[in-house]
């Protein structure tokens, strides 16, 4: 969200993506430079640009991993996250409406709580990794999450 | 796999998986931190397994006709006993409490008449509009917490409150707006959206509130322009709009609310509210949810109600029921008992310490199943298994539904149960006869 903040925001479809919000996540990614944006390379916005490249610093470009962590210490176990994960809604629809999900977990599960606090199980099947268009920018779990010990990152 | 019931907290999670062998706990999925501790607590460090009894300012281990006969004599030579606690043990537990105390012409008393229990106390003259969780989880549509953080004091109540999708809905989160009133910003602040209504309310100043929306229920646009209590005219406006539009709404109340105030009564002033909100309504309905915290909170003015017909606490003399306008404060504040029998709680942290250093005066008898700061002073400790996990029973859930716990390992040592100890206890003083 920072990144889309000094993007020139006019979903103008020259860097071949459909909308700046997904060139900004593909830079953070490292998956393009800033550069790709064309419009950003105009002097109107020559601020916004050296502001971009200082936020990325020496990693841009770099092809860069999805994480998500669980903080242990602070989890306490409430499911909200295995409540709000789409994934997780799509695969065992009990937990819908808010009831632990079976166990063994099913293969493409992403959270549950196991002793008191929330594991990760497989990464791979998260929206970010897994789908297309603006679902690839999910970060429900780490929004709703009340101790605030979920944290997407790019490692 | 097999699902129990959590009794780690009032919500009474019932669809836990324990993967057990029969003597230990292996796993435990889908509980929350505190129902982990709950389960946990079979095998903890502070648990009690043989009854102890003070002597020489010293508890030693003693045997359990020894502790027994203490525990008689003890009351025996007590006129007025006390009988308090009784919100961690079953229903049946409860009713055996009551009976004991009948049969030692005893005062007994619940937490909840400290807690949620006044709520209901005044309800029963002015009506109350109560509702089940599985009501909200599938039709609520609004939520306020009032003086209430379930996200750290009951962690799964917002996950299964306002995150889950009912049977008539393709939407969950997204349909069910949240409104917390709070002097502090807590953690289940984190949890707000877009739509949802945040009220800072200043400290003190919730009957300001209550009043001022009294008046605009009856009389439009009487919002002073500088707000109430902190809160600004658009979010009053906001908050009033939500009231009276919603379908099926629900005040969570906690603890923040049920503080009692010199010169007014505040849940009173609740339940007018609440009576003249639900006669403007025009779609549904607005409900209350009382938060209480031990897991058999609300069951003991329904055993109350249903076997000596009184909601709260009772008095007997002669064996039979007296009516005494006490309550558990005033009798420990007048030092009105020369005995107690403390029964799953912890008076001595959780009183304040003018009445807690009343109650460690006179003898105390403690049945509970792990050391805490009473069983420190305690003069006889019977220890108990631990409900939900060593024995079976009836509790009531904070929404007043019955759910049954279930046995799920033997107890050490073969310690009883809270209701076949204060069965053992009555045999003690009626001989046998019913």
């Amino acid at each position: 969200m920072e990144i889309y903040k000094w993007l020139p925001k006019t979903n103008c479809k020259e860097c071949g993506k459909p909308t700046c919000m997904a060139f900004s996540l593909d830079l953070l990614q490292g998956k393009v430079k800033v550069d790709d944006c064309p419009p950003i390379l105009k002097p109107k916005y020559k601020k916004q640009y050296e502001k971009l490249k200082e936020m990325l610093g020496s990693e841009e470009g770099q092809q860069k991993e999805l994480r998500i962590n669980v903080d242990e210490d602070l989890c306490d176990g409430c499911g909200i996250c295995v409540t709000v994960c789409p994934v997780n809604a799509r695969y065992c629809p009990p937990s819908l409406s808010g009831k632990a999900p079976e166990y063994p977990p099913e293969k493409h599960q992403l959270f549950q709580v196991i002793g008191g606090k929330c594991e990760l199980l497989n990464l791979e099947h998260c929206r970010r990794l897994d789908s297309e268009g603006r679902e690839r920018e999910c970060h429900v779990c780490e929004t709703y999450c009340p101790r605030e010990a979920i944290k997407i990152e790019y490692v | 796999m097999k699902r129990y019931p959590c009794s780690g907290c009032s919500l009474l999670c019932d669809d836990i998986i324990v993967k057990s062998d029969g003597l230990f706990i292996d796993k435990i999925i889908g509980a929350c931190l505190k129902g982990k501790e709950r389960f946990d607590q079979v095998s903890a460090q502070n648990r009690i397994t043989s009854p102890l009894i003070r002597k020489n300012n010293e508890l030693i281990n003693v045997s359990w006709e020894e502790a027994l006969a203490k525990t008689v004599e003890i009351i025996k030579n007590s006129s007025a006993p006390l009988l308090y606690g009784f919100s961690n043990v079953t229903c049946e537990a409860q009713r055996a409490g009551m009976d004991l105390a009948r049969e030692i012409n005893g005062f007994i008393d619940s937490n909840a008449s400290i807690c949620q229990g006044k709520i209901l106390n005044k309800a029963k003259s002015q009506g109350i509009n109560l509702t089940t969780i599985t009501e909200i989880i599938n039709k609520g549509d609004l939520i306020i917490l009032w003086g209430a953080n379930p996200a750290e004091t009951i962690p799964r109540l917002l996950n299964k409150v306002l995150f889950s999708r009912g049977k008539f809905r393709m939407t969950g989160r997204e349909i069910k707006t949240l409104v917390i009133i709070d002097p502090v910003k807590t953690a289940s602040f984190r949890v707000m959206g877009v739509r949802d209504l945040a009220l800072i309310i200043e400290p003190d100043k919730d009957i300001e509130l209550i009043q001022m929306l009294k008046e605009e229920c009856c009389s439009a646009d009487s919002i002073p322009s500088g707000g109430v209590a902190g809160i600004d005219k658009s979010d009053l406006k906001r908050l009033l709009l939500h009231l009276t539009g919603a379908e099926n709404g629900v005040i969570i109340l906690g603890q923040g609310v049920l503080q009692p105030h010199a010169d007014y009564d505040l849940i009173e002033e609740l339940l007018d509210l609440l009576q003249l909100i639900n006669d403007r309504q025009v779609k549904g309905r607005i409900s209350l949810l009382l938060l209480g915290g031990h897991f058999n909170m609300a069951g003991f003015d329904h055993v109350a109600l249903s076997s000596y017909g009184v909601s709260g606490k009772l008095q007997f003399e002669n064996k039979k029921l007296v009516k005494s306008e006490d309550t558990i404060v005033s009798k420990i504040n007048k030092e009105n008992f020369d005995c107690s029998i403390i029964v799953g709680t912890d008076p001595i942290s959780h009183l304040p310490h003018s009445l807690s250093s009343k109650l460690a005066r006179k003898p105390l008898i403690l049945i509970d199943n792990h050391s805490s700061a009473t069983s420190r002073i305690a003069d006889v400790i019977l220890p108990t298994s631990i409900t939900g996990i060593e024995s079976s029973g009836l509790v009531y859930r904070i929404d007043q539904v019955p759910v049954e716990l279930k046995k799920i390992l033997n107890p050490p040592n073969n310690i009883p149960s809270d209701e076949e100890l204060l069965n053992q206890l009555i045999k003690k003083f009626n001989g046998g006869a019913k």
